[in-house]
Parts: structure tokens; sequence; C-alpha cells
């Protein structure tokens, strides 16, 4: 007899989402009172302390939290160590803020080194773990294979920033570490987030929709053509072929392909209400091709807006709107399942859905669509004011995620 | 929606009761859903023995579904045991929704 996928348990997980909530929270704050330095050079103590607050604490987090349930759901066993996920949690916990305050203050000796070993041991920790659950497993998953490649680049990225780090005090590689940030950016921002959210998101989103669309094939060629693009910008970069539209077309057409697929999931779908987490979850498709254009003409103008726009979309916009749909596709179940696994018959009928507030998720959406688009409109037009007031939106829209976090967390059986 | 057994009348019952069992994520009932399928009632032994699927092998709330299903069951025919079995062969598909629940999800 087959058993239902057996579940992490519940504090394995959701510190992660409590971190990352907050995390989100205090880089709008971040975002608010720094915003002026986003009409200058990227490279700046608070942008370079939010590139990695918003990637560690808020992306990184929420995904190794997420990951941890998901992991028995895609490999149809149980996660290998719930002890390995709260070491990776606390190694994590306490590195993020020991190197981004730091970053912040431009401080890179032993305060900032020591919060990228534990980044690292915290990376470390999760892929023993992802790997000790599906040593074994014979199945040919596509979306396992997405997760453990995501996760190797994740390790990459940490290792060399690390490096990086390191050089900035004892020049361990021939050139100063600025020369190679675009490398460690796009192992991050490539090999882990865009891995990562399509092979969890090709599986999730089918599911939610229940689509008759299935294209594992496509998924294959989308898998080769990231891996292969990141391959050969580090082909490029070692040996200056000036050829850097290679990769970004292969990544591209990889990106388009997975729009593509994620069209026709949504055209092919039975269930055609479609909830408000799903609906932004698939706007953050969408925004996945601003990057994009913007990376294109960054080729031709190398102007200092078009890369502070490229990472805000990546961070605030592709990422952050990926996160504030999902979170509430995957949270309440987490709640759901902890509260009322066993005493569902018992009389009690309460939905998922209804475990957080619908009007703070509108709010949300609201505050948040606003503050992406005023401040993306302020980096180009170099105003202060739409700076400003955009990220006033976005620490709104932080407060409502927060609000409706809490109240899931907070959730008691009546 | 097709659901094999060795007892109509019986049948007939339990699925009556199994349509309160509701999909959390999809809000449709196990039964509109097209997830059971076989029901058999052996009487001597005092057992039920039920066969169902999930609309995925990676649902969530596969433990969920399948123990209301086991304890709607035993509510609906008490003094009898019941099993639940999870199968995946053949694997749910959309064409196992029936009418009435391809037109609440519209």
């Amino acid at each position: 007899m087959i058993k239902s996928s057996t579940t992490t348990h519940y504090s394995a997980v959701v510190p992660f989402y409590v971190y990352a909530a907050l995390c989100f929270l205090i880089s709008s704050v971040i975002l608010f009172y720094n915003h002026k330095n986003f009409t200058g050079p990227y490279f700046q103590p608070s942008i370079l302390a939010l590139t990695h607050l918003m990637a560690l604490g808020w992306g990184t987090m929420i995904i190794l939290g997420a990951s941890h349930q998901l992991i028995p759901v895609l490999i149809e066993r149980s996660l290998f160590s719930e002890k390995l996920a709260y070491l990776s949690f606390a190694t994590a916990a306490t590195g993020i803020p020991l190197l981004v305050y730091n970053f912040y203050y431009f401080h890179l000796g032993l305060g900032a080194q020591a919060g990228g070993i534990l980044i690292n041991i915290a990376v470390i920790t999760f892929l023993v773990n992802f790997i000790m659950s599906i040593a074994n497993d014979k199945n040919d998953n596509i979306h396992s294979i997405f997760i453990f490649t995501a996760g190797l680049w994740l390790l990459i990225t940490t290792l060399f920033g690390l490096l990086l780090l390191f050089n900035f005090t004892s020049n361990i590689l021939p050139s100063g570490s600025l020369t190679y940030l675009s490398l460690h950016a796009h192992f991050g921002i490539a090999g882990w987030f865009l891995l990562l959210i399509i092979g969890v998101a090709s599986r999730l989103i089918p599911m939610f929709l229940i689509s008759k669309y299935t294209n594992k094939p496509l998924l294959k060629i989308i898998f080769y053509l990231i891996n292969a693009g990141l391959l050969f910008f580090i082909f490029n970069f070692n040996f200056e072929l000036n050829l850097t539209f290679i990769p970004i077309v292969f990544i591209s057409v990889a990106v388009v392909l997975f729009i593509f697929y994620c069209y026709k999931t949504y055209s092919e779908r039975i269930r055609k209400k479609v909830d408000n987490p799903v609906k932004l979850s698939l706007s953050s498709v969408v925004i996945s091709v601003i990057p994009i254009i913007i990376l294109c003409t960054t080729l031709g103008f190398k102007q200092h807006q078009n890369v502070v726009a490229y990472g805000f979309c990546i961070f605030f916009g592709w990422i952050t709107s990926i996160i504030l749909g999902m979170t509430f596709k995957t949270l309440p179940f987490i709640i759901w399942n902890k509260a009322y696994k066993n005493n569902r018959v018992k009389g009690n009928n309460l939905d998922p859905k209804n475990l957080f507030s619908q009007l703070n998720f509108n709010f949300m959406f609201i505050a948040y669509l606003a503050a992406f688009i005023i401040f993306i409109t302020g980096i180009f037009l170099l105003s202060n004011l739409l700076l400003q007031t955009g990220a006033f939106f976005m620490i709104i829209a932080a407060i409502f995620y927060n609000l409706n976090v809490f109240k899931m967390l907070s959730h008691k059986v009546k | 929606m097709n659901v094999e057994t060795n007892n109509n009348l019986k049948l007939t019952i339990a699925l009556a009761a199994l349509e309160n069992v509701i999909d959390p994520e999809i809000q449709l009932n196990i039964v509109d859903l097209g997830l059971v399928y076989e029901i058999n009632f052996n009487d001597k032994e005092k057992l039920i023995h039920c066969r169902m699927t999930l609309t995925t092998q990676f649902c969530p709330m596969g433990e969920s579904i399948q123990s209301e299903t086991e304890q709607t069951l035993k509510n609906t025919f008490p003094g009898e045991d019941v099993i639940v079995e999870l199968t995946f062969d053949p694997p749910w598909n959309h064409e196992r929704i029936s009418e009435e629940g391809k037109k609440f999800l519209c």
C-alpha cells in the first residue's frame, strides 16, 4: 500500500518563514532610508547590504523553509533529518545579520567573514540533508533535478562570495573582488533562484490550476539552456572572449520558454477560478521579463541606473512577487495540517485559505504593485520623491505581509 | 467517475457520505473529484476496503484526505473496520472529474 507523502515537522519549516518575513520588512525600511543611493552607482555599502539581506534573508530563507516542506512531497519520502534543518536555520539566521550589518558599515573583516562562513555551513547542511533524502531515489524526477542543481549553484555562489570577501582583505584572487561581482551575482540569480523557482513553479502552478498541460521535454530544454548559459558565462569571463550576449541569449530563451510553459498551463487549466496568491505568482513570471529587457539595454548603454534597476527588478520584483504569492499557497497548508490533520471530522471545516485575511492580502497586493512601479520609475527618472514614495509603499506591503504571516502562526484550534 | 464495488446499495450510501470529504485546496468533494476508485464490502469480516487516489502523488493534504475518508466510512458504517488504500495506478487525471465537479470548477 502506498502511503501519502510524509510531511516535515512544522517546527523545522516555520522559523524560516518567520525570519524571512522580518527580513522583508527590515529590507523595506532600509530601502526607504537609503532611497537616495539608488540614483548613484550600484556598489555602495547600503545597496550591498540590502542585496544580501533580500537574497539571503528573504529569498533564500523562505526557499530553504519551503524546500524542507516540499522535498518529501517531491520525492515521496521523509526528509533525511529535521535536526539538520534546525542546524541549517540556526547557522543561516546567525550568519546573515553578521554579514549584512558589516556590509552596511563596510567592515569587511572578521565579523563579515564569520557571517559568510556560517552561511556556507547552512548551505552545506541543507545540501547534505537534500542529498541524503534523495539517495537511492531511482525516479527520473525533473523537479528534483532542478532543485538539486539549484542547490549546487547556491553552494558555488556562497563559497565564491566567501572567497571574494577574504579577497577584500587578503588578495587571494588575481584581481580585485569587484571584478568578479557579476559572476557571483549571476551564479546566485540564474543558478540558484531561476533554476529553483522554475523547478518548483513548474510543479506547483499546474497542480494549483489543475491543468491538462504537461511538457517534460520542454522543462529539460529550459534546464540545459540555463546551465549552458551559466557555464558559458564562466568560460567567457575566464578567457575574456567578450561574448556576454551568448549566455544572455541562452538564459533569455529559457525564461521565454518557461513563460510559454506557464501560458499553456494557464490556458489549459480546468480550474477557471484563479485565486489571488496564484495570480500574484503568475504576475512574477511576467515580471521576470523586465530584468532581461534591462540587461539587454545595459549591453548597449552601461548606465548605472540600468544596473541598479536590474538588481531591483530581480530582488524586489521577480523574487518578491513569487514569494508574496506562494507564501499563501504553502504556509496556510502547513499551519492547517498541524491544526486540523487529525481533528477535521470533529466538526471543524475551516479551510487553509481562511487562515489569513483576504483583505490584508489585497492591500498587500496593491501596495506591492504600487511600490514596484513607482520605485522603478524613480530609478530611471532619478527622482528622490518617487523613490521615497515607492519605498514607503514597499513598507506598507511588508507590514500587511507580516500581519498575515503572524495571523496564520497564531491560529488556534477552536 | 466510475467506482467499482461488490455492493451497489452500500456504495450509494458510502458515496453520499464521502461527498462531505472536501479537498481543502480545490474545495471540491473527493467523489466529484473522482478520487475514489473502488469500495468493496466484506460483510463476513465486517471490513470495508476503499481504494482511492489523490490529484497528485505530491499532494501535501494527502494524509488528511486519507484519514478523513477512513473516519467518514467508519462513522457511516459503525462496527466495521475500514482500510483506505492509496494508489496511483492508474494516476488521477482531469477526465475523472464529474460533470457537477466541472461545473463547480468553472
